[in-house]
C-alpha cells in the first residue's frame, strides 16, 4: 500500500490499536504453545507434580509405542476417507444446485445448514438413527439388505460410521465454497463445452472440477485438518475411542493422555507431533490453493 | 415433465442420452436436500415421544409428548442454565473479537510504523496454534490464574483470532483510496474514521464475521469439558453428554436426549439461515 493511503502515522497509537489482540495471542496462544514444546521434553509425575528432564524421551517412547503407532495410522485413514467422502458427496450436491439457477438460494441455505451443526448435536443425532437396536435407519438398513449393523463391538463400523457423522457435518461448509467456485466461472467456457455436446457429468469432471482445482486443494486440506483436530466430541460421545482402539484417533488419545491419565508431558509431545501435522498442512495450503483459511479460529 | 429447454438442434437420437432435464435435476437436488435433514426431521419427531414410543422403532408420527420433553430438559436437566452460558459466552466472543479485530485491522492498514510486516506475520502465525496443540499449558494457565469454571476461561482463548484481523484487513484495503484521502485532508480523526467511514462501510463483513465467531464458538465442546467441571457455568454442547449420562437409568430416554440435541442446535442455525448473506460473502471472499 502506497504511503498516501496511510493517513497516520504515529507508532504509538498503532501500538495502542494493537495491544488487546496482541496481549491475547502472547497470553493464550504463543505461551502455551511455547510451554507445550517445553512440557514435551520433560517426563510428568504424580499428577504432574514433578517433572524430570527427558529429552526427545516422550517422542521416542511414542514413535515407538504400537498404539500411538496405530492411532497415528487409523487417523491418516480417517482424514483420508472423510476428504475423499465429503468432496464427492459436496460435488455432486454443489453441481446440481449451481445446474439450476432458479431457486439456488433457497436450495443453497437448506443444502448448507449443516455448517451450523454442532459436532456433538451431530454425534448425538446419528447415534440414534444409526443405534444398532434403536436406530430407525439400522432397521430399514438390515431389513433391506443382508448387512447388519453393530458398531458397538464392530471396530470398522464403527470407523464407517464415525466417517458418515463427519462427512454429513461437513457437507454445508464444502458446498458454500464449490458453488462458490463454481459461479465463479466464466460463463462462456461452460457455454462453448455445453455446445460441443458434452454430458452435464462429464462436464463436471472433464471441466468444472480442472478450473476450481484451488478450491479443491483448499477444502482438502481444510477438510484435513477437520478429521485431525474437531473429531473429538463425535469419538467421546459415541464411540470412547473403541472398540478395541478402532476410534482412538489422536485427539482422543491427547485428551484420555492428559486429563485422564496425567501425563501432562507425554501428551504435551502429542501436541507438538499435532503442530507438525497443522504446519505441514497449511504449508500445502499457502502453497498450492490461493489464500489461507481456518474460519473462527 | 418439463421439456429440454437448452436442445436448439432437436434430434431424438441424441436426447435419449443427453443432459437430464430441469425436473430430474430438480428431483435430485429435492431428495439430496431430504436425505440430509432426515436425521434431524427424524429427531425432530423422536423429540416428542415418550420412551415407550421411541422403542417402537417404526413409529414415525407426532408422539404423546408434545413438548414436555423440551420443558423437561430445561426445567429439570438444566439446559436452561447451559443454554444461557452458552449464550453469553457466545456474545462475549463475538463481540470482544469483532472489536479487537477491528482496532487491530485499523492499525494494518493506516498508520505507518515500524516492523508492519513482522506483526502481521505474527498474527497470521496463530493459525497453526489450535486448541490442541496448546491445551495442556493453556489448562494450567487457567488453573493458576484461577479462571477455571468461569465465562474468563471459556472466553478469553477465543476473544482475538488471525482470522478476524485478516479479513478485516482485507475489507479495508478494498476502501477506495479517495475516501482516505478526504479524510486525511479533512484531518479526520482515526477513531471517527474508524466508526464514521469505515464501520459503515464494512457492515456486510461485519455481520459476516459475527455469524463464523457464534457459531464457531457455541459449537465448541473440548476446551469447555476440559476447563469447566462445575455443571452450573456448562455450557450446552457438554450439556448434551450430561444428559445421554442421566437418561440412560433403565430404558434409555431418547425423546429427551433428542429435545436437548435439538435445543442445542437451534441458535447457530438461526442465525445461519437468518445471515446466510453475508456468511456466505465472508467465507468466500477469505478463499481468494
Amino acid at each position: 500500500m502506497s504511503t498516501a493511503t496511510k493517513p497516520y502515522d504515529s507508532t504509538l497509537q498503532a501500538a495502542l490499536l494493537l495491544l488487546p489482540t496482541a496481549a491475547v495471542l502472547v497470553a493464550f496462544l504463543y505461551y502455551p504453545a511455547l510451554e507445550t514444546f517445553r512440557l514435551s521434553l520433560y517426563e510428568t509425575l504424580f499428577l504432574g507434580q514433578r517433572q524430570t528432564w527427558t529429552g526427545l524421551g516422550n517422542f521416542v517412547s511414542l514413535l515407538t509405542s504400537g498404539v500411538y503407532q496405530y492411532s497415528f495410522f487409523i487417523t491418516v485413514a480417517f482424514a483420508a476417507v472423510v476428504v475423499f467422502g465429503t468432496l464427492g458427496v459436496s460435488l455432486l450436491i454443489g453441481y446440481l444446485i449451481f445446474s439450476v439457477d432458479v431457486r439456488s438460494s433457497v436450495y443453497l441455505v437448506a443444502a448448507i445448514w449443516p455448517y451450523a451443526l454442532p459436532p456433538a448435536v451431530a454425534a448425538i443425532l446419528l447415534n440414534f438413527i444409526l443405534h444398532p437396536n434403536l436406530g430407525i435407519f439400522t432397521h430399514y438398513l438390515e431389513l433391506l439388505t443382508p448387512l447388519t449393523l453393530d458398531w458397538f463391538n464392530d471396530g470398522p463400523q464403527a470407523f464407517a460410521i464415525l466417517a458418515v457423522v463427519v462427512i454429513w457435518k461437513q457437507l454445508g461448509y464444502n458446498i458454500i465454497f464449490i458453488v462458490a467456485a463454481l459461479n465463479n466461472i466464466p460463463e462462456i467456457l461452460t457455454e462453448n463445452a455445453r455446445i460441443d455436446g458434452v454430458g452435464r457429468f462429464r462436464m463436471l469432471y472433464k471441466v468444472y472440477v480442472p478450473m476450481i482445482a484451488p478450491t479443491m486443494t483448499f477444502l482438502v486440506v481444510m477438510n484435513t485438518i477437520y478429521a485431525f483436530f474437531s473429531t473429538f466430541p463425535l469419538v467421546d460421545l459415541m464411540t470412547s475411542g473403541g472398540p478395541s482402539d478402532a476410534t482412538n484417533f489422536l485427539i482422543f488419545k491427547l485428551y484420555r493422555d492428559a486429563f485422564q491419565f496425567n501425563s501432562l508431558g507425554l501428551a504435551s509431545a502429542q501436541s507438538v507431533i499435532l503442530f507438525v501435522v497443522v504446519s505441514i498442512l497449511m504449508y500445502i495450503q499457502l502453497r498450492f490453493a490461493s489464500g489461507y483459511g481456518r474460519y473462527g479460529g | 415433465m418439463a421439456t429440454e429447454t437448452d436442445t436448439t438442434t432437436f434430434d431424438a437420437g441424441k436426447l435419449a442420452h443427453r443432459l437430464p432435464d430441469d425436473a430430474l435435476l430438480h428431483g435430485g437436488i429435492v431428495f439430496a436436500i431430504l436425505l440430509m435433514a432426515s436425521p434431524l426431521l427424524l429427531a425432530i419427531i423422536m423429540s416428542t415421544q415418550s420412551t415407550t414410543e421411541v422403542y417402537q422403532v417404526t413409529n414415525l408420527g407426532l408422539g404423546s409428548k408434545g413438548l414436555s420433553n423440551y420443558s423437561d430438559a430445561l426445567v429439570n436437566y438444566d439446559f436452561s442454565t447451559y443454554m444461557l452460558n452458552s449464550f453469553v459466552m457466545s456474545v462475549i466472543v463475538v463481540v470482544g473479537k469483532v472489536t479487537l479485530s477491528l482496532f487491530a485491522a485499523l492499525a494494518l492498514v493506516y498508520y505507518r510504523f515500524p516492523y508492519e510486516r513482522a506483526v502481521f506475520m505474527f498474527i497470521l502465525l496463530t493459525l497453526l496454534l489450535p486448541v490442541p496443540v496448546r491445551i495442556v499449558p493453556l489448562f494450567q494457565l487457567m488453573a493458576d490464574l484461577g479462571w477455571t469454571n468461569s465465562l474468563l476461561a471459556l472466553t478469553g482463548p477465543y476473544i482475538a483470532s488471525a482470522t478476524a484481523v485478516f479479513l478485516f484487513r482485507q475489507q479495508f484495503m478494498g476502501i477506495p483510496a479517495s475516501l482516505v484521502e478526504v479524510a486525511r485532508l479533512d484531518g479526520v480523526g482515526p477513531l471517527t474514521f474508524l466508526f464514521r467511514v469505515l464501520i459503515p462501510m464494512s457492515r456486510g463483513m461485519i455481520a459476516g464475521v459475527c455469524v463464523i465467531t457464534f457459531i464457531y464458538t457455541w459449537n465448541q465442546f473440548l476446551w469447555p469439558l476440559v476447563v469447566v467441571t462445575d455443571k452450573s457455568s456448562q455450557v450446552v454442547q457438554v450439556g448434551i453428554r450430561y444428559l445421554q449420562g442421566s437418561a440412560q437409568a433403565g430404558l434409555t430416554q431418547w425423546g429427551l436426549i433428542m429435545a436437548g440435541a435439538v435445543l442445542a442446535l437451534l441458535p447457530p442455525l438461526v442465525v445461519l439461515i437468518v445471515l446466510h448473506r453475508p456468511l456466505l460473502r465472508t467465507l468466500t471472499i477469505q478463499q481468494k
